[in-house]
């Protein structure tokens, strides 16, 4: 026993120093495959209901957030929770993220995975029944994914044996909880774990590396027991349904800044000082207790709002390995994003030829079309524009000459546009040709670049390659003229513009767009998605710049774009100028993972965008 | 010490087998469970028996909104299999029921939201819970 007490303590001292997978991403910190001495950890367990009985029962209290380093924007982010946002139909079957899992309620089931013929071990497989939450232990020294490939509730994990501990280190993980009160952990968060079997018994030790929500790692210990009998309950269906009825699909319940109504509930309830439930790294070290003897009230609340100053800027790691280079990941089917040239190029491939979306930055166009023939055999047929705007359309001259659409020859199109068909047509919305060809008497890109077949409704239908392909106008968002493309069979969205995983919404007043048709827009994707278990995987979605996602993704950006645009609005009708809406920091929880001081969209720039699209309306 | 540790072992394990499905979402962030329970009267529009809760739709007899439509209250209840074992199934109730609920407050007032705590079916006597019956 008393090795089993003074084990957990060893563990944290030696783990202060742990670290995520070594550059966050692209497989350094993978592990090889351990010395030939491995622990069965295979059965049935179950965590101790004694420790983190909140996690494990009916769920924490609100503003409970002591024990955890969370910085600035991982406070503001919880105290803006809303819990009736979880009664959004995108929201109700979320899963649980790895870390918060283990810590969670329920029973868990390991086997192992070996090769049949060797007998080598090449996985672990870790089973909880919340959520289904199937984690695969890679034991076969693979690397961890590069940075633009899916995030999982699970993540990606890879294993090695450390003496008698399995050491397991875990990258892509969806954007969750540390604690479901609304304490996020961010889609950048990496966690080392340990788990050490002692008998029928597994202390494990978890460290999570969060830059965007933690100022140092969180690390937890807890304990699991093993289970003689089936306890029986693995699955855990989830289905969404309307549990609020009569709310607008803009509406995204959050509480402005300093104005949440139950700040106090959980500190007075337990008679706690508030300064010590708002969590940080202070409060979870003993010089803590003097300084609560005399911390003030006014010290707990300025903690509710946004400090003075500058604002922070993103932690994120960047997706993009930009490094002159094409990388292309398939996305489902003969679906392929390719990544490295400004905005993501999306090629479907087929019989009759490739349906590209967006042509990118121009800087790597040949790469691009290198990687198009690599491919598909066919020459390129269609060309889809998301936008009008550079990151997306550099390339349209080149790809559309390298390509061919025989099926307009004979066509009103090759009356209209004489050549075409010899090479391949450029689909869009007809805003975008008005910004491309100067119209608006801005200057022109080269006529070879605009779209020939335009649309002015709401949708344009192609079936191509076997595939309904269809682009959908979301008027006024990013700008006047953006379409997202939705490959039906593939079940895969190219969202262009108006959802990517690096920035804030790009949206562009001067040239049409808005807040208001950006929240729109991310809705009108958000109605055609479906996840396919615990609100991840189904439709994909390839955003304009950053990693494959799916709804999860697209729904936490559009609560953040709602939200900001209600501190906004809240601002401006209490008579706030641009100056004064900048200052209070409005976007304070969010810019450490999407914030920029510098470069060409920064955060002033798109407060600014935010504010002066609320006056127009 | 061994035997005690061991069948302390054994009791949880028999208590998770019986544990129930957490909701994604935290109980006490929720609804606000140390508050007087509200009561509502009205016609049961829809009960859908799911994972990781059930829920029930009533129609209020008197409560309108603004536009001057009767309220809806959505009332979230036990999971399909744990109801089960409370001899609660999808047939016990059925759409136009007329019944009174208890429940613990969301804490948003403007989703009419409760938390279980008893149902009752006037018109036949039937009620929820019986004995010690639960869901949390």
């Amino acid at each position: 026993m008393k090795l089993l007490h003074t084990l957990p303590i060893f563990l944290s001292a030696t783990l202060l120093v742990a670290q995520g997978p070594a550059g966050g991403r692209g497989g350094p910190g993978a592990a090889a495959a351990g010395p030939a001495a491995t622990i069965d950890f295979s059965g049935m367990w179950t965590g101790n209901m004694q420790e983190d009985s909140m996690e494990r029962g009916a769920g924490p209290e609100l503003v409970d957030y002591a024990g955890f380093p969370i910085n600035e924007a991982g406070r503001l982010w919880a105290l803006s929770y809303d819990p009736s946002r979880l009664t959004s139909r995108f929201h109700q079957c979320d899963g649980y993220v790895a870390p918060y899992s283990v810590r969670s309620i329920g029973n868990t089931r390991v086997w192992e995975e070996r090769d049949p013929k060797l007998q080598r071990l090449i996985a672990i497989h870790w089973y909880s029944q919340t959520f289904e939450g199937h984690r695969v232990f890679w034991m076969d020294g693979r690397p961890h994914p590069p940075a633009y490939a899916p995030h999982t509730w699970m993540g990606f994990s890879t294993g090695t044996f450390v003496g008698n501990t399995l050491r397991v280190e875990t990258s892509h993980l969806k954007q969750g909880w540390l604690r479901r009160n609304g304490l996020p952990e961010s889609d950048q968060a990496t966690l080392v774990e340990f788990f050490t079997r002692h008998g029928d018994h597994i202390t494990y030790t978890s460290v999570i590396n969060d830059p965007v929500f933690l100022t140092e790692p969180s690390i937890k210990t807890t304990d699991f027991f093993r289970q003689p009998t089936d306890p029986g309950g693995w699955l855990f269906p989830c289905d969404d349904t309307e549990q609020v009825t009569g709310r607008a699909p803009d509406q995204v319940p959050n509480y402005l800044f300093g104005k949440h109504p139950f700040l106090e509930e959980h500190s007075s309830k337990y008679k706690l000082p508030l300064l010590g439930a708002l969590g940080g790294a202070e409060g979870m070290y003993g010089e803590f207790e003097a300084k609560l003897k005399t911390a003030t009230a006014a010290e707990a609340r300025a903690k509710t709002q946004p400090s003075v100053g500058p604002s922070l800027t993103s932690r994120a790691v960047d997706p993009d390995p930009k490094n002159g280079e094409i990388h292309v990941l398939q996305v489902r089917g003969n679906v392929y994003m390719l990544v490295g040239d400004a905005g993501n190029v999306v090629v479907q491939t087929g019989d009759e030829g490739a349906f590209v979306v967006d042509t990118g930055g121009g800087k790597l166009t040949d790469k691009i079309l290198a990687a198009i023939n690599q491919l598909s055999s066919k020459p390129i047929r269609m060309i889809a524009n998301t936008s009008f705007l550079p990151a997306y359309t550099s390339g349209n001259e080149k790809l559309k000459n390298a390509g061919s659409d025989p099926s307009v020859v004979g066509t009103f199109l090759a009356m209209a546009a004489p050549g075409a068909g010899s090479t391949a047509s450029i689909l869009s919305h007809e805003n975008v040709v008005t910004r491309m060809n100067g119209s608006l008497g801005k200057p022109a890109t080269p006529p070879g670049s605009w779209p020939i077949d335009t649309y002015i409704g709401d949708r344009l239908r192609k079936f191509h390659n076997g595939d309904s392909v269809e682009l959908f106008h979301t008027p006024n968002a990013i700008t006047d003229g953006d379409s997202f493309v939705h490959f039906r069979r593939a079940d895969v969205i190219a969202a262009g513009d108006v959802f990517t995983t690096t920035q804030y919404p790009f949206i562009d007043v001067a040239n049409g767009g808005s807040v208001q048709g950006e929240i729109n827009a991310l809705n009108a994707i958000l109605a055609r998605t479906v996840y396919e278990h615990s609100g991840e995987g189904g439709t994909l979605v390839v955003p304009g710049r950053g990693y494959l996602s799916d709804e999860h993704e697209v729904v936490e950006y559009r609560d953040m774009v709602a939200i900001i645009r209600d501190r906004v609005k809240a601002m401006i009708a209490g008579g706030a100028s641009l100056a004064q809406v900048k200052a209070a920091r409005v976007t304070a929880d969010y810019d450490t993972r999407y914030g920029a001081n510098t470069g060409a969209w920064t955060t002033d720039m798109f407060v600014e965008a935010v504010y002066n699209s609320l006056l127009k309306k | 010490m061994k035997l005690t540790f061991l069948s302390l072992i054994g009791a949880l394990a028999v208590l998770l087998a019986a544990m129930p499905l957490p909701a994604h979402h935290s109980f006490a962030a929720t609804y606000m469970e140390d508050a007087q329970p509200t009561e509502i009267k009205g016609t049961l529009k829809s009960f859908r028996i799911q994972n990781p809760h059930s829920y029930i739709q009533i129609e209020d007899e008197k409560l309108t909104d603004k536009e001057g439509n009767p309220v809806r209250w959505v009332v979230e209840w036990g999971a399909a299999a744990q109801l089960a074992t409370q001899n609660v199934s999808a047939t016990t109730l059925k759409a136009g029921d007329k019944v009174v609920v208890t429940g613990a407050p969301g804490r948003n007032p403007e989703d009419f939201r409760l938390l279980m705590r008893t149902i009752t079916r006037p018109a036949d006597g039937w009620k929820w819970p019986v004995g010690n019956q639960t869901f949390r």
